[in-house]
């Protein structure tokens, strides 16, 4: 297997891009991420690549891709898989480049969760996710998805909806420096706690905001990359897990075993554990999502999230920051982008270019959990080679 | 004549007292259930042949509401159901020519409420006395669907009811009269009327309930407009078996209805989940007996694909996870509860909406019982499935 490494990264701002199509915002984030690569790059070079978009807004997918960056002569693969599919397609085009077939590949990631009027998007994507007899019906929306989890996490945890709030307040607090960012402005705990009930126990200040926007990096072979960059980072392992698709068919609750198994897969490929990781960007599509991922991702031991955060460990200042980007939260989650946004984020800390940069970071993961809680993948980069 | 074993009553929650609304989950189809049950649930081995529903408000005309009916009741799908139009005087006159093994369901969506008589060998004697078909429509609804009103109410009574009644020509005064208000079925009554929770369809047989009640036998009267039908009570051999599904009265909850696109449904897939999803049954494994909810291809426990058959499933259980959705959903009100419920006895789980309580009132921990319910209007489709009752009862009480 040939070492893959990221050469380049780059997206667009996450916010309502009323202004903008799927056929705008993909070609500015290949754009972007091109004009991150340090040494140039040429587009006749890329040999294939792989577009991750969770629902369609503007039609055929791997053909908006190839027609509106102009790469009509190599192959392009839709990867959908639920709010994994960033990362997914990283997953793939990583594959690619590390069998040896592919040298330079480019992965993309866009949704447009604000082309529907907001009646029919719950319904629509509801369709994409839940049984179309059993739960479809029952009214089963995004927030209650993971709020059936939640609920149990803190009845079983100890942890409490401060400790939530906890979370959101800091992935704002992040976001205030991320000119990509949608939501720039710092909340406080009260502030979380008194805002309306969307599910419970989730309020308006748990949840992510419904997000346009797209994402690009660039992966290549060993052998080429110093092509592109003196300062290569490195894909150093990737993972995907998945679960039963119906939550009654889930026997723990408190956690998400996708996560678990990604999580796992991903360690084993980059030969580390989760001790060494020093950043990471974790899916916070609702605060207590993050908290039981810090335990799925071995960030903490079972039940440990509500003491984590409590301490501070997952701040800019902490021992281990967590979405410094802002996260989903507060930066924003255009599902198809989301994984590959997480990817640019960690580059440019890496690299030392980011707007929270931390001192000489070494090891970054990024993790999504979607779907009806029944799909997680895992990255891991490194500025380590080996 | 014919013979009642047992009659069962059915209130949903919510209203006043004697003034019930149906909740946004039901329908003449799960009201008829839920007094088709209380029925059925009152003798060890009931024995029903064929269903008649009478009702004014059957949910579909077109599309058929028998499966749904038998499904919920627990009925082999091989019994003739008739769907009869009418109100209280129909009920009792289906009733009095049913045979033994005859299920005769009422239900009536205003005021709420259902009822069923099962007629059997032997039970209460419910005789034919008079019938008078009349005509003063002051109340009509056609096939547009949309009811009008001659606003009229001393010419309803006057030259309606009242001029039906008094054609009957009855040799004695009834002692309950069902589809007239309480004062004035009290003019016609030979003792203080018995007041009625409905006026439709059911009133009939709450009327014979109330009769029991009374410890009485004696002329029942059932009045609609300018229609009346009369019979008379006799003891048989045997008592009436009478089971009364009346929760307390709460009123009704507040909910924020959003208007949005219709709710899709694949036909497809409801005939697919049909007969486990309506009857409450899981795909049990035919290799190693593994319960599935819902049946699938391949065994969760040894991975067999060899097949599987229905088996019941428990109506009981308590709350693994529950939350509450506020956030307004186009198509369905707000706000709702939804739980994971583990089963009693089985290694199964289900996820369900709550039903019968305000939304938020449910925690982990909480027991109910699963009753059928519209979960949602699909297209213009019930789509039935089950939900959760909370109750205070302990797991060993048997469910009706």
């Amino acid at each position: 297997m040939r070492r893959v490494a990221m050469v380049g990264a780059g997206m667009t701002k996450f916010k309502e891009h009323f202004d903008l199509g799927i056929k705008e915002l993909v070609p500015m984030a290949v754009s972007e991420m091109a004009a991150s690569v340090d040494k140039g790059l040429d587009r006749s070079d890329i040999e294939a690549a792989w577009f991750g978009e969770l629902t369609t807004s503007d039609g055929f997918p791997a053909g908006i891709l190839a027609d509106s960056c102009g790469l009509l002569d190599i192959p392009v693969t839709r990867v959908e898989n639920a709010c994994a599919t960033g990362n997914d397609a990283v997953r793939n085009a990583m594959y690619a480049v590390a069998s040896g077939i592919v040298d330079v590949a480019l992965v993309v990631g866009a949704d447009k969760v604000r082309e529907s009027s907001s009646r029919s998007t719950f319904w629509e994507w509801a369709a994409l996710t839940r049984d179309v007899a059993w739960d479809y019906p029952l009214g089963l929306v995004a927030p209650a998805n993971f709020a059936l989890h939640a609920a149990r996490y803190l009845h079983e945890s100890g942890a409490t909806r401060e400790h939530m709030a906890m979370v959101a307040v800091k992935n704002h607090r992040h976001a205030l420096t991320n000119p990509k960012a949608q939501l720039r402005f710092e909340i406080t705990v009260e502030q979380v706690l008194r805002a309306p009930t969307v599910v419970e126990p989730f309020g308006l200040y748990d949840c992510t905001p419904q997000s346009d926007g797209a994402a690009a990096v660039l992966l290549v072979s060993e052998e080429v990359a110093d092509r592109y960059t003196d300062r290569p980072v490195w894909v150093r392992g990737v993972g995907l897990g998945l679960d039963r698709v119906m939550h009654q068919h889930k026997q723990d609750m408190t956690s998400f075993p996708p996560t678990v198994k990604a999580a796992r897969a991903a360690y084993a490929m980059a030969g580390i554990g989760p001790a060494d990781i020093d950043v990471a960007e974790v899916h916070d599509c609702f605060s207590a999502v993050e908290l039981i991922s810090y335990e799925d991702l071995g960030f903490c031991d079972r039940f440990g999230a509500a003491a984590l955060v409590e301490s501070g460990a997952t701040t800019f200042e902490g021992s281990r920051p967590v979405n410094l980007s802002g996260g989903l939260k507060a930066k924003g989650h255009p599902p198809g982008a989301t994984g590959v946004s997480q990817n640019v984020e960690l580059f440019e800390q890496l690299r030392g270019d980011a707007h929270n940069q931390l001192d000489t970071p070494t090891y970054a993961l990024a993790h999504n959990i979607g779907g009806p809680t029944a799909v997680s993948a895992v990255t891991i980069l490194s500025t380590e080679k080996d | 004549m014919s013979h009642l074993a047992a009659l069962g009553t059915y209130l949903p929650t919510w209203g006043e007292e004697q003034d019930r609304r149906p909740g946004p989950d039901e329908d003449a189809v799960t009201l008829a259930v839920a007094a088709g049950r209380a029925a059925l649930g009152c003798l060890d081995e009931p024995d029903v042949d064929q269903v008649v529903l009478v009702s004014r408000d059957l949910p579909l005309l077109e599309g058929g509401n028998a499966a749904a009916l038998l499904a919920g009741l627990g009925l082999p799908a091989d019994l003739p159901v008739t769907e009869q139009v009418g109100g209280c005087p129909a009920t009792l006159d289906v009733l009095t020519a049913a045979a033994p093994g005859t299920l005769v369901l009422a239900a009536d969506l205003a005021p709420a409420g259902a009822a069923a008589a099962l007629v059997g060998s032997d039970g209460l004697e419910v005789l034919p006395c008079a019938r008078r078909v009349g005509s003063l429509p002051v109340q009509s609804r056609g096939r547009d669907g949309v009811a009008r009103d001659y606003e009229d109410a001393r010419l309803g009574w006057d030259r309606g009811g009242l001029a039906a009644v008094s054609a009957l020509d009855l040799a004695e005064k009834p002692v309950v009269v069902a589809g007239a208000t309480a004062r004035q079925a009290g003019v016609l009554t030979r003792g203080p009327a018995p007041a009625l929770p409905v006026t439709g369809a059911s009133a009939a047989l709450f009327a014979l309930a109330a009769l029991d009640d009374l410890g009485e036998t004696g002329v029942a009267v059932a009045v609609e407009q300018a229609s009346a039908t009369a019979v008379r009570t006799g003891r048989g051999t045997t008592s009436l078996c009478l089971a009364r599904d009346e929760p307390a009265a709460q009123s009704p909850a507040t909910l924020r209805e959003t208007p949005g696109p219709e709710i899709a449904i694949s036909l497809a897939a409801y005939a697919r989940a049909f007969d486990a999803k309506l009857r409450w049954e899981a795909g049990a494994c035919d290799a190693c007996g593994t319960l599935a909810l819902p049946p699938r291809l391949r065994c969760l426990e040894c991975g067999s694909e060899e097949g599987w058959s229905l088996a019941p499933l428990p109506r009981t259980g308590s709350v693994y996870t529950a939350v509450t959705v506020h956030v307004p959903v186009p198509g369905l009100p707000t706000p709702y509860s939804l739980a994971i419920v583990e089963l009693d006895g089985v290694d199964v789980r289900a996820l369900v909406k709550v039903t019968g309580a305000p939304a938020g009132g449910t925690a982990i921990g909480d027991r109910g019982r699963l009753v059928l319910r519209r979960v949602a209007l699909r297209s213009g489709i019930p789509d039935y499935g089950y939900a959760l009752l909370p109750t205070d009862t302990d797991p060993t009480t048997e469910d009706i």
